[in-house]
């Protein structure tokens, strides 16, 4: 088993530090924690962190100029970005500074530690272009558009398609509802109730039929996973 | 009322501004009197002395004394002087008895103080005769002196009384307008201190000072009525948020009682502080909407395409709590509008028309029939909103009493409300016989920039 992932906790509110850091501690992450935007990027271009949790607004160097210098330093740590900024302009504006994923705050800390672990696999793995995911008996061929699970073809709709294909990306890892909206319908308000539900629950009821080991999991309070049994 | 203030009012800097140059216009008059009517009479005194000391000069030495005699029975020896003095300045002859110490011979007239001899400032002319002689030829010129002391006073205390009255003047028409702003002064004051009810007071007037006072009445009307609508807000999400976080207190008490807590309790404590973080994110996102840069990402934008998309996405959801969602076709109609937020308005209606309508429902998504009139209707068949309550349902945080039992924010339709408000579209919701219809109104492209 790899060692955990060290994230630094660049936050300036002590108290709010310290919550995302427990939080991070019970998730399977080694945090460390920084107050202020030019320590952090002192930090984060020495320690070689697996990520980096960034609050948009930190006195003296706010969290966008702490970013784009980590980027012109080359650091490839990904970033998420803390903020209680939520509006989708100033999403595009964290990620276009070189932010990885934009967390709104107030958000549950199993969000955020669904969305860490999502980003430090990404890293981990690297973005080689891939043809064919596989977890377990599934397999989703990304150039014919096919999911075939033991030899059967199972017909899907686009977005099941697409959906099927993030989670797959993602094997091994609880990803929010929230996250799944934000990554596979590209939209970033609240989508209530339970509507990721139903559609995660469609495409299950697709790839797990009856008689066969179960691929996705359900998390209760935070969201789902697929993974090999 | 002090100086200091006194001096800042327009009205009496106006009115000493002009005070002063009515001054010194009439200061410069005159002086412009003064210089001109002293100068000619000087001028005429001399030529007059010029011309009895030259016809003296000529005259031959023998007759001069004699001269001189007559010319003093003429003229009286209290106003003219006449007299001749040897080159060694002994007198020979006339009214006057020792030579006027300044006066330098064959030069320009000077003016001497009164002596012994002549009680009177006189103007004085003096002429070498051809024997080496002295002549001092010279008159009275006291009125002279008088009348231009006379002017001069005149102008001195002319101008003193103009500058008393100037400042008298200000000062009285500064009072008025400093007594309408120190009025002005206090209603602000208290309006700062928290009176929200007081008005600036005006007159009858309409001048400058009302139509300011005017202005800042409106304005506190506005503030007025947002501070009272902040208020209900306020209250109403206070109330939202008690609710759920009271639950939770009591859940995570008894959990602490407990001996042996049960799991389950704690996810539901979890549950009811979710439901308040997810008022929050609802709350911030509504005050975000509200200041945002209106065209920011305005596009031109299909609504027929906006619809089948939210269809798309909802429904799987409709379809598990049994409800037929359906997308009716509608003429292609393109508007200006951030694509974004319209499909998340319309997602809101569409979750909520779900919701609402319950198992066996109907929700159906339609544009309007008119292409020259854009609209969006999201119709369902589940009970409506009460006819009285409908207005109130789209302000701001508004969460009906009934809507509390149903999951979620339950301000949904506040964020249709301002994604709607900040298009300029309108939202209205009308009686669908049975169910709710939620029409936005969209304007054409061409006017709504």
């Amino acid at each position: 088993m790899p060692l955990a992932p060290r994230i630094l906790v660049i936050e300036d509110d002590i108290d709010t530090a310290a919550e995302i850091a427990s939080c991070l501690a019970l998730g399977g992450f080694r945090p460390e924690q920084s107050f202020d935007g030019r320590d952090g990027l002192q930090l984060a271009l020495t320690q070689g962190y697996d990520a980096v949790t960034l609050d948009r607004m930190l006195p003296g160097m706010d969290g966008l100029q702490v970013i784009k210098a980590l980027r012109e330093a080359g650091s490839e740590a990904p970033v998420l970005m803390v903020s209680a900024l939520s509006d989708v302009d100033d999403r595009v504006i964290g990620l276009r500074a070189g932010g990885d994923d934009y967390l709104t705050k107030p958000f549950a800390p199993t969000e955020l530690v669904a969305r860490l672990e999502a980003l430090v696999r990404r890293n981990r793995r690297g973005s080689a272009a891939e043809v064919m995911l596989r977890v377990g008996d599934l397999d989703l061929d990304l150039v014919k558009h096919e999911a075939v699970r033991q030899g059967r073809r199972i017909e899907l709709l686009p977005m099941e398609f697409k959906l099927l294909e993030f989670m797959m990306r993602n094997a091994g890892q609880v990803l929010s509802r929230r996250m799944i909206f934000e990554w596979v319908w590209e939209y970033y308000f609240d989508p209530g109730t339970n509507l990721i539900d139903v559609h995660v629950g469609k495409l299950r009821r697709k790839i797990d039929t009856p008689g066969l080991t179960p691929l996705f999991k359900t998390e209760r309070g935070v969201g789902y996973m697929i993974d090999a049994p | 009322m002090r100086l200091s203030e006194l001096w800042r009012i327009t009205t009496f800097r106006l009115a000493g501004l002009y005070g002063l140059v009515f001054v010194v216009g009439m200061v410069a008059l005159l002086g412009m009197i003064y210089l001109q009517s002293a100068v000619y009479l000087t001028r005429r005194v001399d030529g007059i002395l010029n011309t009895e000391a030259d016809a003296l000069a000529q005259s031959p030495r023998v007759e001069l004394t004699q001269r001189i005699g007559e010319a003093l029975a003429l003229n009286g020896d209290q106003t003219n002087v006449f007299a001749v003095f040897s080159a060694r300045g002994r007198w020979i002859a006339g009214n006057l008895h020792t030579p006027p110490a300044r006066l330098k011979l064959d030069s320009r007239p000077i003016e001497a103080p009164p002596t012994s001899d002549f009680p009177a400032y006189a103007r004085l002319i003096g002429r070498r005769l051809p024997s080496g002689e002295a002549l001092v030829v010279g008159r009275d010129v006291s009125q002279l002196r008088e009348m231009r002391s006379i002017i001069a006073s005149a102008l001195v205390w002319s101008g003193v009384a103009a500058v008393f009255i100037i400042f008298g003047l200000a000062v009285i028409l500064s009072v008025g307008p400093l007594r309408r702003l120190r009025g002005l002064q206090i209603a602000s004051e208290e309006i700062a201190a928290g009176d929200l009810k007081r008005r600036m007071p005006t007159s009858q007037r309409h001048d400058e000072l009302d139509m300011f006072a005017g202005t800042v009445n409106t304005m506190m009307d506005e503030v007025e009525r947002l501070m009272l609508e902040v208020r209900g807000v306020t209250e109403t999400i206070a109330h939202d948020l008690r609710t759920p976080l009271t639950r939770a207190r009591a859940q995570l008490h008894r959990l602490e009682q407990a001996e042996r807590p049960d799991p389950s309790e704690f996810g539901r404590v979890i549950g009811e502080i979710d439901v308040v973080l997810e008022r929050f994110r609802a709350l911030l996102r509504i005050s975000e909407l509200e200041a945002r840069d209106r065209h920011a990402g305005f596009a031109p934008t299909d609504l027929g395409m906006i619809a089948g998309q939210v269809v798309e996405l909802y429904q799987p959801l409709a379809e598990a709590g049994g409800v037929r969602l359906a997308a009716a076709p509608g003429p292609a109609t393109v508007i200006d509008a951030d694509p974004k937020l319209l499909f998340e308005a319309i997602s809101n209606l569409v979750d909520n028309a779900i919701k609402f309508s319950g198992e066996g429902g109907v929700v159906q998504v339609r544009l309007g029939e008119d292409p020259a009139r854009p609209r969006i209707i999201v119709q369902d068949n589940g009970p409506g909103v009460a006819e009285d309550e409908r207005a109130s349902v789209l302000q701001r945080f508004y969460r009906s009493e009934g809507n509390r039992m149903i999951p979620g924010s339950g301000l949904g339709l506040s964020i249709v409300a301002a994604i709607v408000r900040l298009h300029r579209f309108e939202l209205s919701l009308q009686d669908a016989n049975p169910g709710l219809m939620a029409v936005i109104d969209c304007r054409p492209p061409s006017l709504s920039r």
